[in-house]
């Protein structure tokens, strides 16, 4: 099965490492499919405010480098590791209130989608390319204080458009998803090395991007496993 | 009257250690040129992730070495270091075999990852070598020139290097000072052998000669024990002029204290009284006696800082000549130097080490004394704090 990890952050937003650095440590450990996942950030909040002031985030105009740097790193984490490197974002609404905050990751973006948009382009947006839409931290976190519901709380409506639920976010589990037996992935959301001993996805699938894709949304073949080192 | 002793003690130690680095440059002016070159199988137990595993393991796949074979042992399948390994082997076909067999007994870990690689080796020489060690590609030969016919066993002197962490760089800081130097004094002026589990070569029919696997496989510290037994045997342990590295990256703050709490517990248990010199090769921690004892006077802290200075300038050539650059790890110099010298405290507290996940209890040249029951008063410990905990 292959060993995956797809939320993953560098210093392109708040991750303590360098996009290469990253790359580096989990090819080091085995790893065979991640996904870097920087944030975009709202700018319609305070919070999000913050996060562009002191470029936490991506933005439009440095999307295209970031892109490109995925790009070459995934070459180099193929040839030397033969570890697949799957772009990606995290659309990060952030607001003072949990119940209005939600994060979902983007696989396989292509193009800039700007954080402020409502869920539903964002959604639309996504699908346009062909990225996979996945909900992250959907629950309660222990010992945090912002946690991420709005999508959860709101899942009736926004439901269709979700590829598949993070069950496990580094050392968190959210068993509300395995009760709604909605598809799921677990995730180590790295920012820093010890982030790197966390929950991970198994997947049952080739190693290319088309079959990742499909097995994560069809739910079949995937496992979780606690990543101990 | 102890002001005048500690500060004797001082001189003492800022000589000592500077006998230290006269050893470690006497070794590395060393050269050995050999072209006996017979093949080799270099065994490498794996247990969980390093730091660096991958390049680690690579590296021993690209030496320009004529005929040698890897193998790569471990005791389960789902230990996330086969996934490494599987990787090399797909790389180097023709060069890796993973060996996984967990059912030999043998209460040393790492002995017991090893015994069924060694019994599959094609080889009549053998070379140990830990996961966490990164080689060039002149590792093997380099080696392999040191062994003669006298020679039992050829172990090689370690830097650390790669350090990010705090706790990775107290680790390196270690390694390139205390470690090395102590390892240098004991081979060149007191002729102890000192054999190292990073990097071990022997000869199959020595080995089996002073006992195999069954001589150490209780034993904590078996490189210390194959040192010994190669030694009482009358073969020769030589060390390597070649600098393997050690990589430590991302280590925790607690890991650093782990690893020498544990080294020191086998350190005191090996060398017993001789455990007691151990002090003198810290002259910082000596001296920050003598402010204590002169109540902070103007000429106590010169004394200190003088010290202070004294053993940053060694370190920082110690780090020179074998080439592991300081940096900004130069201010942990003292708090390092602090840290190892509580540690050295430790051993006479407790015989318990924790190593890869196991909890040990050892005797006398690190016997392992198994100790699956824990004492009363640690499980109503554990039940409090579960209770707590909820």
């Amino acid at each position: 099965m292959l060993l995956c990890d797809f939320h993953i952050h560098t210093k392109y937003s708040d991750g303590s490492l360098e996009l290469r650095k990253v790359v580096d440590i989990f090819g080091q450990a085995g790893f065979d499919v991640i996904a870097i996942t920087d944030h975009v950030v709202n700018g319609d909040s305070l919070i999000g405010k913050f996060a562009h002031r002191f470029r936490f985030t991506i933005t439009e105009k440095n999307f295209n480098e970031y892109m490109e740097n995925i790009k070459y790193e995934a070459q180099r984490a193929w040839n030397k590791y033969e570890m697949l490197v799957i772009p990606g974002v995290e659309i990060s609404k952030n607001y003072l209130s949990s119940e209005k905050s939600a994060h979902l990751l983007i696989l396989d973006i292509k193009d800039f989608i700007p954080a402020c948009e409502s869920y539903e382009n964002i959604f639309l947006e996504a699908k346009k390319q062909n990225a996979l839409i996945v909900a992250c931290h959907p629950h309660h976190m222990r010992g945090e204080i912002r946690n991420t519901l709005y999508l959860w709380n709101n899942r009736h409506i926004y439901g269709k458009y979700i590829d598949a639920w993070e069950i496990a976010n580094r050392d968190d589990v959210f068993n509300v998803v395995s009760l709604k037996k909605y598809p799921y992935i677990a995730n180590s959301d790295f920012h820093k090395p010890i982030h790197l001993y966390s929950w991970k996805t198994l997947l049952k699938t080739e190693k290319d991007i088309i079959s990742i894709k499909k097995c994560i949304k069809h739910n079949k073949g995937v496992a979780i496993t606690l990543f101990r080192g | 009257m102890f002001l005048w002793i500690i500060l004797a003690l001082v001189l003492v130690s800022i000589t000592i250690y500077f006998l230290q680095i006269l050893a470690l440059r006497k070794k590395l002016s060393e050269n050995s040129h050999s072209s006996f070159l017979p093949p080799v199988s270099i065994i490498k137990p794996l247990k969980g992730i390093d730091d660096n595993l991958f390049d680690n393991l690579e590296s021993f796949c690209k030496q320009d070495y004529p005929e040698y074979e890897v193998i790569f042992s471990l005791q389960d399948i789902n230990d996330p270091a086969y996934r490494v390994a599987e990787k090399i082997k797909n790389k180097y076909p023709h060069l890796v075999r993973i060996i996984v067999d967990g059912s030999e007994r043998a209460l040393n870990p790492k002995v017991k990852n090893m015994i069924s690689a060694y019994r599959n080796s094609k080889y009549d020489y053998f070379l140990i070598s830990d996961s966490n060690v990164y080689v060039e590609k002149d590792y093997l030969k380099k080696t392999v020139s040191c062994m003669t016919e006298n020679t039992g066993l050829v172990t090689n002197l370690i830097v650390g290097v790669s350090g990010r962490s705090i706790g990775a760089k107290l680790e390196n800081l270690q390694l390139n000072s205390f470690v090395i130097l102590a390892t240098c004094l004991l081979d060149q002026f007191l002729k102890i052998p000192c054999s190292i589990g990073k990097s071990m070569l022997m000869r199959k029919r020595d080995f089996e000669e002073i006992g195999g696997f069954d001589a150490i496989k209780d034993i904590l510290a078996e490189d210390y024990m194959l040192g010994k037994l190669m030694h009482e045997k009358g073969k020769g342990v030589v060390l390597s002029s070649y600098m393997v590295k050690n990589v430590n990256e991302y280590w925790s703050f607690s890991r650093f204290l782990n690893r020498h709490t544990r080294w020191a517990k086998i350190r005191w248990k090996i060398g017993g009284i001789k455990y007691f010199t151990e002090p003198l090769s810290n002259p910082l921690f000596l001296s920050s006696f003598i402010p204590l004892l002169d109540n902070f006077s103007r000429m106590s802290l010169t004394v200190f800082l003088m010290t202070l200075l004294v053993k940053i300038s060694f370190d920082f050539y110690t780090s020179r000549l074998i080439k592991a650059p300081l940096n900004t790890s130069v201010l942990l110099i003292p708090i390092k130097d602090l840290i190892t010298a509580i540690i050295w405290f430790v051993p006479f507290i407790s015989c318990r080490l924790s190593w890869r996940g196991n909890i040990y209890k050892i005797g006398k040249d690190t016997m392992i004394i198994q100790d699956n029951n824990l004492s009363s008063v640690r499980i109503i410990f554990n039940k409090l704090k579960t209770a707590f905990n909820h």
